[in-house]
């Protein structure tokens, strides 16, 4: 069974996240970049039906030089090689864009049996790249898992939403995307860390996917931003001494609101 | 020459901080297969960064380095396990495995008295001789998570084994020692921006700043010592490492115990486990003078 496993490169979930001034993009340079969380998770997915089906998993990652930290992490988690976009012409990307760059690019991989993706990267938030990609792909989508098992040529989830959870099943090839719930992933092991230096990583530009470059990056994105302001700092609130009437302040206050 | 760490090996020091900080301790999934001393010095700093309790050296530096030294296929496996008769069956897991696959292993050097937690094999080593072990009077240790025993010599397990295992572990107690500072350093460092005296951080005090410069100083003149014993492993080089970081280390406690406001003498602050395992070890696999009387013999 081949696996494409898309990984994203983001800033530390931690980190203060800023858009930059020229362009309102995301500022990339101000903050750690690490391997998203998630996609952690989809690679240790990938990982184990690998264990149980054989085959080979690939990685694909766009985004910038440095993404081949990221593209490296999974590698040394035990994914067999990987494919990197990476190409000027790229930033600003939006969602359509992304989908249509990871399609083509998933499309170089022969015989892919499934992609999994994370439901959503950490800086991004859209959640909207594995669906779209399985729509440009025409392979059913089995979105938002946090339990995957592949039976023959089927493969069936559990998707857990607020509403409660649905059994799902579709037929292979197919596209997953994962929550936090899937699985816990490994540590690369040392073997792994120095195994992942001598697999073949390819790095590819948009030209080379057959993508004309109007059509991704800033410039091809079907949204724009105008104006970006960080968000206000927290202002001191409102301290209200209790002489015996606190209770009926605070009412006043919900009142003021409109919250009673 | 070059003297910094691979990427490899930075790799690796990040994933163990992970690891650790996640409240992991199954290093043998991590770090398996590792042998080289370099290699196994970012293992040991990463291990003493976390105040990682556990016959962790013996168990992945000394019996790999015994067992392998001791030649070809010859492992420490089942047998030594039951008990039955020679320790040096027929596994066929030799080198690094070895210990992590069987188990935890607790080797006692004489007089250097073994830590043993829990240690599921008991080997002792007398001279160049190697037998089995059993555990008889269980000694105190003033770092609770270790528990000392002296050791009952068993059958004879081998003869000329070879003289740098001992050597490997007393350069892996001093990685530890200088990830034992380290962390202490950057406790520290936290604690004097957060604790505020006369309106502002204790940290913008000059002497403050003095205490932690010469911890720091330390830690980073003791450093290029591990790392260059780890790759020459001469007798020489390994004593004056441990003898380095030992002093670097008992500084960064001493000086963290102090800024701290003396809260680490309790067992209840993260500290105290610093502290009480800096003072173990620094002398655990020979203490300081040993180490300084090996190194003026090499001279």
């Amino acid at each position: 069974m081949n696996i494409v496993v898309l990984v994203k490169q983001v800033p530390d979930t931690w980190s203060e996240r800023k858009l930059t001034d020229a362009d309102h993009t995301l500022d990339r340079e101000s903050a750690d970049a690490v391997l998203d969380e998630i996609n952690e998770r989809a690679v240790e997915e990938a990982l184990q039906l690998q264990e149980a089906h054989g085959g080979e998993v690939t990685v694909i990652a766009m985004g910038p030089d440095r993404a081949t930290d990221a593209i490296r992490k999974a590698l040394s988690m035990g994914a067999d090689k990987a494919i990197h976009v990476s190409d000027e012409a790229l930033h600003g990307s939006d969602v359509l864009a992304t989908a249509k760059v990871l399609a083509k690019a998933i499309g170089t991989v022969e015989n892919v049996d499934l992609v999994i993706a994370g439901n959503e990267a950490t800086d991004g938030r859209a959640g909207a790249v594995p669906a779209i990609l399985a729509e440009l792909l025409g392979l059913p989508q089995v979105t938002q898992l946090r339990k995957v098992t592949v039976e023959g040529t089927t493969i069936k989830g559990e998707r857990e939403t607020d509403e409660g959870v649905a059994f799902l099943e579709a037929s292979l090839p197919a596209v997953v995307s994962v929550t936090e719930k899937i699985n816990e992933p490994r540590y690369p092991s040392f073997k792994g860390i120095m195994a992942a230096k001598k697999k073949p990583v390819s790095t590819v530009t948009v030209a080379d996917l057959g993508i004309d470059a109007s059509e991704v990056g800033l410039s091809g994105a079907y949204t724009q931003v105008l104006e970006a302001a960080p968000k206000p700092p927290r202002s001191a609130g409102q301290r209200v001494e209790d002489g015996g009437d606190g209770g009926s302040k605070i009412a006043e206050f919900l009142v003021g609101q409109k919250l009673i | 020459m070059n003297f910094t760490l691979s990427e490899e090996q930075t790799d690796l020091a990040g994933v163990l901080h992970g690891f650790f900080a996640a409240g992991r301790r199954d290093l043998a999934s991590v770090v398996d297969e590792v042998t080289d001393p370099v290699d196994l010095v970012v293992v040991f700093e990463e291990v003493g960064h976390h105040a990682v309790a556990g016959p962790l050296i013996e168990t992945l530096a000394v019996v790999p380095a015994l067992v392998g030294g001791l030649g070809g296929g010859a492992g420490l496996g089942s047998g030594a396990e039951h008990g039955s008769g020679a320790g040096l069956g027929g596994g066929a897991g030799a080198g690094a495995g070895a210990g992590s696959k069987a188990g935890t292993w607790s080797v006692a050097f004489p007089p250097v008295v073994p830590h043993a937690v829990e240690a599921d094999h008991y080997l002792l080593v007398e001279g160049d001789t190697l037998r089995e072990a059993s555990p008889a009077t269980e000694l105190s240790s003033v770092d609770p998570t270790r528990r000392l025993f002296e050791l009952t010599a068993g059958p004879v397990i081998a003869t000329e084994v070879p003289t740098h295992a001992f050597d490997l572990g007393v350069l892996m107690c001093a990685a530890q020692l200088l990830g034992l500072g380290r962390a202490m350093l950057e406790m520290t460092t936290a604690h004097v921006l957060a604790r505020t005296q006369f309106g502002k951080p204790i940290g913008g005090f000059q002497a403050v700043k003095h205490h932690l410069a010469n911890v720091l100083i330390g830690l980073e003149l003791a450093r290029p010592l591990v790392h260059g014993a780890a790759v020459t492993t001469t007798t020489r080089d390994v004593s004056a490492a441990k003898v380095a970081t030992s002093d670097a280390a008992w500084n960064a406690a001493r000086i963290a115990l102090q800024l701290h406001g003396a809260i680490g003498y309790t067992a209840e602050h993260e500290l105290s486990r610093f502290l009480l395992q800096t003072r173990a070890l620094r002398t655990a696999w020979g203490s300081p003078s040993l180490h300084r009387a090996r190194v003026l013999e090499a001279l």
